[in-house]
């Protein structure tokens, strides 16, 4: 090619191999992989790898545990597609970057809006790393002797693992707190004999792993202020269009992932982890933060805030190792809350309600379920159990001939979730299900019993 | 002023600052005890609007889409649009993570294949695709090193680590709780005699990039992989310059035991303003029963999620990993192929080594010249102007390209890292070296006070962590 024959001659090589001769012969390789195909060829073999897959649209879908199918106007796609975002990197030039910077700002906003909190970031991975990082962080606040931080029992199993290898290298010692199994809510008395003012901090999550409300939530502020503690709470974000904020029963950090908001399923990624925390611990926060501030004509503009916190200045002693985050999945999802507006939100969110409290009232009218298995109030999803020992083989069978996503086992017939339960059966549902979807698992739920 | 680039500036309001005041939620179906009394502050604006309100914001921000985006350490490649199809599939994206594995087989075998063609390209015997990130990566990588000596019972309790290194790197060693020991490098490259005094019966890993930050590629990788694992511990290798080598060496042949990709660099995924990304881990064979769970694996001619590992450390993230940037990466491999990615590397190389050369004269450039994929030079000749890295990479704004990297590796003084990456033609980096010739012997005044282009001039970064405004609500507490 003349253009490389061209920039050789200027470094006075022949070939682009002797840029390569600092590399010793001994480690040479070469690239086993196939040969390169054309745009054509990639887009028809993927697309055909693709069609392997079913996805959602072909069932009666009622998947959820921690990601939701929910409509995702169209104008998000669009917004996100423009490439002056995505092809972007981290604002590290803040003047040529306004746009995005602007835009993660007004994410951060929206978060606060809904949590009640005043200061977030732009995004943790997803709710286990967010909750995995608040827990390191309640323990840069509130430096203790004991290490202790109560986790309870009702959060979703693959939380722990990650918990794990997050407090791996500290001296953090998680101490799990029962859960009620009438209520499915956190087992108040278990916490109160666990709770003292020698632990970090505890985690409520509400909704937790059953979709179950926390009721008395007046009770963990009492906790928090009594032990002079860390609070951290779990939420999900569409929920608190319609749900007491955070903030308003003593959380100090509250962790979430926004996926309900502009992003697909997407097969559990990438989504994004909520991470917001009260002001006055800003300067604790993981993770990327954008702060308003002014150019040098004294107008409005936006920057990293405070990024001396961070690994690319302090190194070792930065308060997280996260450098790239899950920013575009933030702009999704401040764009879906503004298309939707908060009178549109709110109104999505009362469907949610309404259709799920359908949804369950139609199967606790089927003999031998109980709908919801808690006595509590829920959000969008909740457990049912069937005290009877129902052959999952068969009921999966019965569900695959129908097309039908049920939601995800729990309880005895699982080999490790929440096996203390009957078999129970974790459900979601969202705007997305209208009654006939909802008909077809009543009756496939009624053919089993038979 | 240059009059090529001028970058859009509109009335820059807050969408949420539209928000009507204080509105009661009606008729809330949730128990009295816990329902929210009043709505958030979240304002209802017609769609068109908001439309506009982002369409004016993206006008407002640079990507590799507008221009030249020699970020150092960044990989700043241009990505191809087929992977943007493929990505807004209804079969890619209308996935849930727990329907059943026989509806999702044709993602399973994209994530058993990519896991394949990683090794193959690392040099690896395993991956695992679950890492959302490099810097995750080089955790779950660590969470190995850790795993595995205390199965082997050894109490190792430090990580040491080059001064040219990432920062992410030192950060993740220390969220495991690893004392970090730094390493001063010689001539650019690591010192021997310093990591044999620093290696030791407490070491359990030391993480290099091959090339590393300078873009020097250590020659000496196989002594430091034998003095390394002679004092037994673990060679990390942080894969976030993979894009200098492919189809040349490879971690594996250079004897590393763990190593980390960064899907957003090497292999083409875009940086979506600053994520998501994805960092697979590779090991060899000793260590692939401590991968996180679950991988990809195929039996018959199903495949299946197999959580099966002996000594998994378990999981770091939820699910499966950002499986939207996994495809697109996969799409990527799969259009270069073998031939593709070895003149990927070597382009880039060659955009290195010729931008390098153009510059040379211009800035100063510590170390032996020859260099892999990015270089490093020094602002020092700046100070006599009364300048710094800082302003020349302000300026080079306004002619309408993004800065290179600045102020790192440390070892540099007034670093300004340059990475061209293998997407940019010949005339594109003759024109940056023009440039930054030109700026050279500007008016420093005008360099001093540059950015004049963009939508804001220079922006007050001090101001802003002085009183932090991380939200709406914490302009407004100022306000009151």
């Amino acid at each position: 090619m003349e253009e490389t024959k061209e920039m050789l001659d200027h470094l006075g090589i022949a070939g682009v191999e002797e840029l390569f001769k600092d590399i010793p012969d001994k480690i040479r390789s070469e690239l086993k992989l196939e040969e390169g195909l054309t745009e054509m060829e990639v887009m028809n073999r993927v697309k055909d790898i693709l069609k392997e897959n079913r996805s959602l649209s072909e069932f009666s879908n009622f998947m959820g545990g921690g990601i939701y199918r929910h409509y995702v106007p169209t104008a998000v796609n669009e917004v996100v597609s423009r490439s002056e975002f995505y092809s972007s990197y981290t604002p590290y030039q803040p003047e040529i970057s306004q746009g995005m910077l602007q835009a993660l700002f007004e994410y951060q906003s929206l978060i606060c809006e809904l949590t009640g909190m005043e200061a977030a970031n732009t995004s943790m991975y997803d709710y286990p790393t967010a909750l995995a990082e608040a827990i390191l962080m309640s323990d840069r606040i509130n430096r203790r002797k004991k290490h202790r931080f109560l986790v309870p029992e009702n959060i979703h199993w693959e939380i722990e693992p990650v918990l794990k290898n997050y407090l791996r290298g500290t001296d953090i010692i998680l101490e799990w707190v029962k859960y009620d199994k009438t209520t499915g809510q956190i087992d108040k008395e278990d916490l109160k004999r666990k709770a003292g003012d020698d632990m970090l901090g505890f985690f409520v999550s509400s909704p937790n792993v059953f979709g179950v409300l926390e009721e008395d939530t007046k009770f963990y502020s009492d906790i928090k202020d009594e032990t002079g503690s860390v609070m951290v709470a779990g939420c999900d974000p569409l929920s608190l269009t319609l749900l007491q904020p955070p903030s308003e029963w003593g959380a100090d950090i509250v962790v979430g992932d926004s996926q309900p908001f502009g992003i697909p399923p997407s097969f559990g990624g990438p989504t994004v982890g909520i991470f917001a925390c009260k002001g006055r611990y800003i300067r604790r926060m993981p993770g990327r933060m954008i702060g308003e501030t002014v150019d040098k004509d004294d107008e409005r503009a936006y920057c990293m805030l405070l990024q001396t916190r961070e690994q690319h200045i302090r190194r070792d002693r930065a308060t997280s190792n996260i450098c790239t985050n899950q920013s575009l999945m933030a702009l999704a999802s401040a764009v879906h809350m503004f298309v939707k507006g908060g009178k549109g939100l709110e109104k999505i969110a009362k469907k949610n309600y309404d259709n799920a409290h359908r949804l369950a009232s139609l199967i606790e009218d089927i003999d031998g379920y109980s709908s919801p298995s808690f006595d509590s109030e829920f959000f969008n999803e909740f457990l049912i159990g069937n005290q009877k020992m129902i052959d999952l083989k068969e009921f999966k069978e019965r569900c695959k001939n129908n097309d039908i996503l049920p939601g995800i086992p729990l309880g005895s017939w699982t080999e490790s979730k929440f096996k203390e339960l009957p078999p129970s059966l974790l459900i979601a549902v969202t705007e997305m299900n209208d009654a006939e979807d909802m008909e077809v698992l009543v009756n496939t739920l009624q053919e089993v019993k038979e | 002023m240059n009059p090529e680039f001028r970058q859009a500036l509109y009335e820059t309001h807050l969408l949420i600052e539209e928000h009507a005041k204080d509105r009661e939620i009606e008729d809330n179906p949730l128990p009295e005890s816990i329902a929210r009394k009043e709505a958030p502050r979240i304002p209802d604006v017609p769609e068109h609007e908001v439309v506009r309100h982002y369409l004016r914001l993206s006008q407002m921000n640079y990507g590799v889409d507008t221009g030249f985006y020699p970020l150092g350490s960044c990989t700043m490649k241009y990505n191809p649009k087929y992977s943007e199809a493929l990505c807004r599939e209804r079969d890619a994206l209308d996935l849930h993570p727990y329907q059943p594995e026989d509806t999702v087989q044709g993602t399973l075998r994209i994530m058993y294949e990519l896991q394949e063609m990683l090794a193959e390209i690392g040099g690896m015997d395993s991956v695992s695709l679950q890492p959302a990130a490099g810097a995750q990566g080089e955790f779950t990588g660590l969470a190995i090193v850790h795993g595995y000596y205390k199965n082997n019972n050894e109490e190792r309790d430090e990580v040491v680590l080059p001064d040219t290194s990432h920062g992410t790197n030192p950060a993740s060693a220390a969220m495991l709780g690893y004392k970090t020991i730094e390493i001063p490098s010689k001539e650019g490259c690591v010192d021997l005699k310093a990591l044999r005094e620093a290696v030791g019966e407490n070491t359990a890993a030391f993480m290099l990039t091959n090339p590393n930050t300078l873009g020097l590629f250590e020659e000496d990788v196989l002594e430091i992989a034998d003095i390394v694992h002679g004092s037994g511990a673990l060679l990390y290798y942080d894969g976030a310059n993979l894009n200098a080598i492919m189809g040349k060496t490879d971690p594996g042949k250079m004897n590393f035991d763990i190593m980390h990709f960064n899907l957003h660099k090497t292999f083409s995924t875009p940086h979506g303003g600053g994520g998501p990304g994805s960092g697979p881990v590779g090991v060899v064979e000793d260590l692939k029963s401590y991968l996180p769970v679950p991988l990809v694996k195929k039996e018959g001619d199903k495949f299946i999620l197999d959580y099966s590992l002996e000594n998994s450390i378990g999981r770091v993230k939820g699910f499966y990993g950002n499986w939207m940037v996994l495809l697109r990466a996969y799409a990527y491999i799969l259009e270069r192929g073998r031939e593709g990615l070895t003149q990927v590397s070597e382009r880039a190389v060659l955009n290195s080594n010729y931008l390098r050369k153009k510059l040379e004269g211009t800035l100063e450039l510590p170390y032996k010249p020859l260099r892999k994929h990015e270089f490093v030079l020094s602002g020092q000749k700046l100070k006599k102007e009364g300048l710094r890295t800082m302003d020349l990479a302000k300026r080079l704004l306004d002619y309408g390209y993004h800065a290179p990297t600045i102020y790192f590796p440390l070892i540099v003084d007034e670093a300004l890292m340059v990475e061209p990456t293998e997407t940019e033609r010949k005339e594109t980096l003759d024109e940056f070296a023009a440039i930054i010739e030109k700026i050279m012997n500007e008016n420093p005044e005008t360099v001093k006070n540059a950015p004049h282009n963009t939508a804001v001039g220079r922006v007050d970064e001090t101001r802003a962590a002085k009183k932090p405004i991380a939200s709406y609500k914490m302009r407004e507490g100022d306000e009151k």
